[in-house]
């Protein structure tokens, strides 16, 4: 759909010549998020600067009956900052400044682009941090942090980004400027600051957000075990939950990638374990001694090899460094892979994992995992190489099994990642069809033309009416589902 | 058209049965809103009960009050419409427990007492601690948002309600969320429904999430003089490493069993030796803040808070946290000034107060002097007032929730419309009497 002259004219009026991106190579940046496989790329981006122009460019698109697509960083996983239907892009990457940091209230407020990892950049000598830490906190936004409901390693502890979301501003679908919570911790009417938060940008465009921030520890602790095979591993972890120890995080990482790392960035994780459980646990000093010692016996009683515990700050972060590059360090094991995000309830952790390599064996790939075992949050990453005829299909077939497995089992389709484009029609096996209504109904209320990010987090349903027809052509690349 | 009210006992005996259907005069006064009285009482068994009681209410264009354990009844605006009582109290199984997942799903009108030791039994327990009482119902806590002092550490409903089912004003069956900790597909619904006091949907099962007891638990009581003298302990404590799982204040009447005027009571659970090593250095900040220290006996919190069930009026005040110090001084000082009692126990680390009022004042001294003087005093930094209890003539003067944005208001009033467009469920008893 080729946006009218006059259409671009306004928009340009609106964040004015740098704020506007029209040229086919420049929309071209904005065709995909992370998950490359889903392209699209909008007929413009508009790159606001304040909450009114925001709420400008939205009542244009309204009034056109143009597409809007919220994007942060665009270092979602799930097909969600890309323009299936074209449209209007709004990239919130200028509206990056902190509002307010108010440490006697443990709060701040800062706008949608701001990078995760400025705020607690910015508040962390004072010893206060912002806790969901995504593996991309170094580059995401906290705008897309809220919007996708993020997580992250530490959230087995502190929960994941809704946990942290005291307020909105938001822009909604129907062009009104809406502000939702706030600092003070509770309000008289619907919690619809939580409704918003992991609503992928399809109930409206967040303008601010305001975050608890918390007090650091008095002491962390960080501790490598390893294990000759993840089964071994996946038992440990149940152990330590069960032993009533909540660890600030506790991630597993098995043999592909423990070899990816290694040979890629190294962090010392030790080559041919066939599994490791990376273990923080932070509080009050007594506290996690003790802690430590229950988790180490627990890891020796399933058959750990070796329990190696961070002697200093170099060391941790050598540890987490492994982790927090994992799904990068894959490029090493193959050309080409799939993620799944699907969660399992944690006592069914091993059960799930050796379905992972029955899978595995079946379609003849080889299935990598780092995931957050802690919380039953599975990350395998399912390798082909697309060259192979045949290949792509046989993993598309295995993480849909997977999927399935996990959902048998009493599980999520999704832990942290979110919907979007890509498992948008996954939800049915999640919910059922009037579950799936009322969601509709609800996105209805916040977005009554269907402008705000469509085709994206709902499968199409009768209950959003007509799937969106924008004047002209859409574009939907081959091979994306709506 | 309508039916009669003898055929409509006999649709509603249809569903749950003669003897879960009550309409004796006794019965109808105990269910009483506000003053308005019910024509009927049903106590369905089941969700499919549920189901069909409320399809017929809607074809029937009747009003239903959806009622838990009873507690908070008082909780609202007083109804537009009453026309029957959802009794939720038979609903009380637990559907699903697995300790090694620390969740657990159960049916809503399970009371906090039946459940707790069930999940004490694995050392674990649900952390939602309100003021009124553990004889409350799940669904009641969660559609009323209701907390408590472990709130600090633990969190509020929408930090505890995973999956929710619930049955929507045209009786449809409806599930949001999930069965495990973590969970990011589609909408958060749960979150919709907490807080909602059931004008969108009647709750009928939870998935929540569990934590560990704490090995070791230990509360302190540090006094003051006044409530403004405990500011610098509240705020020290905050911007400490310290990791209490209670951070309240108390004052007046709440703080009658206290060496002062006011004190600041905290807890710590934990291994022993991190609540031993805790509670030293909260005793030397205490101490130099000038404050009073004693170990609290093992009961203090489990006690039955006395100056809430005596109170004529009682409040949930909403602040910034630095505040709560601040506005308890203030609070007690607008209360002396007319010549009435009050006493505060506080989520402090929250900026959650618990006001009770007792005294005698016109209807219009409420509304002006008090409720509308507090208003006013906390509403610039996005503060609120909600009445919890009232005399119904205070009631029927103001919103007992105080304002909410328009805009933001507009939303809610949408939302309504969408999924009670008849007013079926509570209506007239929410935000803005929607």
């Amino acid at each position: 759909m080729a946006l009218a002259q006059k259409f671009l004219r306004d928009l340009e009026a609106i964040v004015g010549r740098d704020g506007l991106v029209a040229t086919p190579e420049g929309r071209l940046t904005y065709e995909c998020d992370m998950h490359t496989f889903y392209k699209g790329a909008p007929d413009a981006v508009c790159l606001p600067t304040s909450t009114e122009q925001v709420a400008s460019v939205v009542r244009l698109c309204l009034e056109a009956r143009v597409p809007l697509v919220p994007r942060g960083s665009g270092t979602g996983l799930i097909g969600g900052a890309m323009a299936p239907y074209g449209g209007v892009m709004v990239s919130t990457t200028r509206m990056n400044r902190i509002l307010d940091v108010d440490l006697p209230n443990r709060c701040a407020t800062v706008e949608p682009g701001l990078i995760n990892l400025w705020l607690t950049n910015a508040v962390k000598e004072r010893g206060y941090f912002f806790a969901p830490d995504p593996s991309s906190q170094m580059v995401s936004s906290i705008g897309g942090n809220a919007s996708t409901n993020a997580g992250g390693p530490h959230c087995l502890k502190y929960g994941i980004t809704v946990n942290h979301v005291l307020g909105l501003e938001v822009v909604t679908g129907a062009g009104e400027v809406v502000r939702l919570g706030g600092k003070v911790q509770e309000r008289p009417g619907y919690d619809l600051t939580g409704v918003v938060v992991g609503s992928e940008g399809t109930l409206g465009i967040l303008t601010q957000v305001t975050v608890r921030l918390l007090h650091a520890p008095e002491a962390v602790k960080t501790a490598l075990a390893v294990f000759s095979s993840v089964e071994d591993a996946s038992e440990a972890v149940s152990g330590i939950i069960a032993a009533g120890i909540i660890p600030a995080a506790l991630e597993l990482l098995d043999a592909p990638i423990i070899r990816a790392i290694e040979e890629g960035i190294g962090a010392g994780y030790p080559k041919g374990a066939g599994a490791v459980l990376l273990i923080e646990l932070d509080g009050p000093r007594a506290e996690i001694e003790t802690q430590a010692r229950r988790a180490a016996e627990i890891c020796r009683d399933r058959q750990a090899l070796e329990i190696r515990v961070a002697r200093d700050d170099a060391e941790r972060a050598l540890l987490w460094k492994g982790r927090k590059e994992a799904a990068g360090a894959v490029g090493r094991l193959t050309p080409n892979w799939l993620l799944q995000d699907a969660v399992v309830p944690r006592s069914k952790l091993p059960q799930i994992m050796r379905e992972v390599v029955a899978i595995s064996r079946r379609y003849g790939l080889v299935i990598a995992n780092v995931f957050h075992a802690g919380d039953g949050n599975l990350h395998p990453l399912i390798c082909y190489d697309d060259r192979e005829p045949g290949q792509l299909e046989r993993a598309v077939q295995a993480n849909e099994e997977l999927l399935r497995a996990c959902l048998a089992l009493g599980g999520s389709v999704t832990g942290e990642h979110g919907v979007g484009v890509d498992k948008a029609k996954s939800l049915t096996l999640q919910y059922a069809e009037a579950d799936l209504n009322f969601m509709a109904r609800l996105r209805r209320v916040f977005d009554p033309q269907n402008v705000m990010n469509p085709g994206k987090l709902l499968p199409s349903h009768p209950a959003c009416g007509e799937a969106f027809q924008p004047a002209g052509t859409g574009r939907l690349p081959a091979g994306t589902w709506v | 058209m309508p039916v009669s009210s003898h055929a409509l006992t006999d649709a509603l005996a249809g569903i749950v049965g003669k003897d879960r259907l009550l309409t004796d005069a006794a019965s109808l006064a105990s269910r009483a809103v506000d003053g308005a009285l019910p024509a009927w009482i049903v106590r369905p068994e089941s969700v499919d009960d549920v189901s069909r009681l409320l399809r017929l209410a809607a074809e029937e264009r009747l009003a239903v009050a959806p009622r838990g354990s009873g507690t908070l009844m008082g909780l609202g605006n007083p109804p537009r419409r009453l026309d029957g009582v959802l009794d939720l109290a038979g609903l009380a199984a637990v559907v699903d427990y697995e300790p090694a997942d620390l969740t657990t799903t159960v049916q809503c009108g399970i009371p906090l007492a039946a459940l707790a030791p069930r999940l004490a039994a694995q050392r674990q327990f649900f952390p939602l601690d309100p003021l009124d009482g553990s004889s409350r119902s799940v669904g009641g806590v969660l559609a009323t948002n209701a907390s408590g002092p472990l709130r600090y550490r633990y969190g509020t409903p929408r930090d505890l309600l995973l999956g929710v089912r619930f049955v929507q004003a045209d009786g449809t069956v409806t599930w949001g969320g999930a069965r495990v900790v973590k969970s990011v597909t589609g909408y958060d619904v749960p979150k919709l429904m907490v807080g909602s006091l059931g004008t969108l949907g009647v709750l009928v099962e939870a998935t929540l999430r569990l934590h560990p007891v704490p090995e070791a638990e230990q509360t302190w009581v540090v006094s003051f003089p006044t409530a403004e003298r405990a500011a610098g302990l509240l705020a020290a404590i905050l911007d400490s490493s310290l990791q209490p799982n209670r951070l309240e204040i108390l004052s007046g009447t709440a703080a009658a069993r206290t060496a002062g005027a006011a004190a600041v009571a905290v807890s710590f659970g934990s291994v022993p030796e991190a609540v031993t090593a805790q509670g030293e250095d909260l005793v030397q900040i205490a101490r130099g803040e000038g404050g009073q220290v004693v170990t609290a006996e093992g009961d203090f919190w489990s006690r039955p808070w006395g100056f809430l069930a005596d109170a004529t009026v009682v409040l949930k005040v909403a602040a910034p946290p630095s505040e709560a110090a601040a506005l308890c001084g203030e609070i007690q000082h607008l209360a002396t000034g007319i010549g009435i009692v009050a006493g505060i126990l506080g989520e402090a680390g929250n900026g959650v107060l618990h006001v009770a009022l007792t005294g005698t004042l016109s209807a219009a001294e409420w509304e002006s002097r008090v409720i509308g003087a507090l208003r006013a005093r906390v509403a610039p930094a996005g503060g609120s007032v909600v009445v919890e209890r009232a005399p119904r003539e205070v009631k029927e003067r103001l919103d007992v929730w105080g304002p909410v944005e328009p805009e933001t208001l507009a939303l809610m009033k949408r939302l309504k419309s969408e999924f009670d467009p008849l007013g079926t469920l509570n209506p007239g008893r929410y935000v803005d009497r929607i």
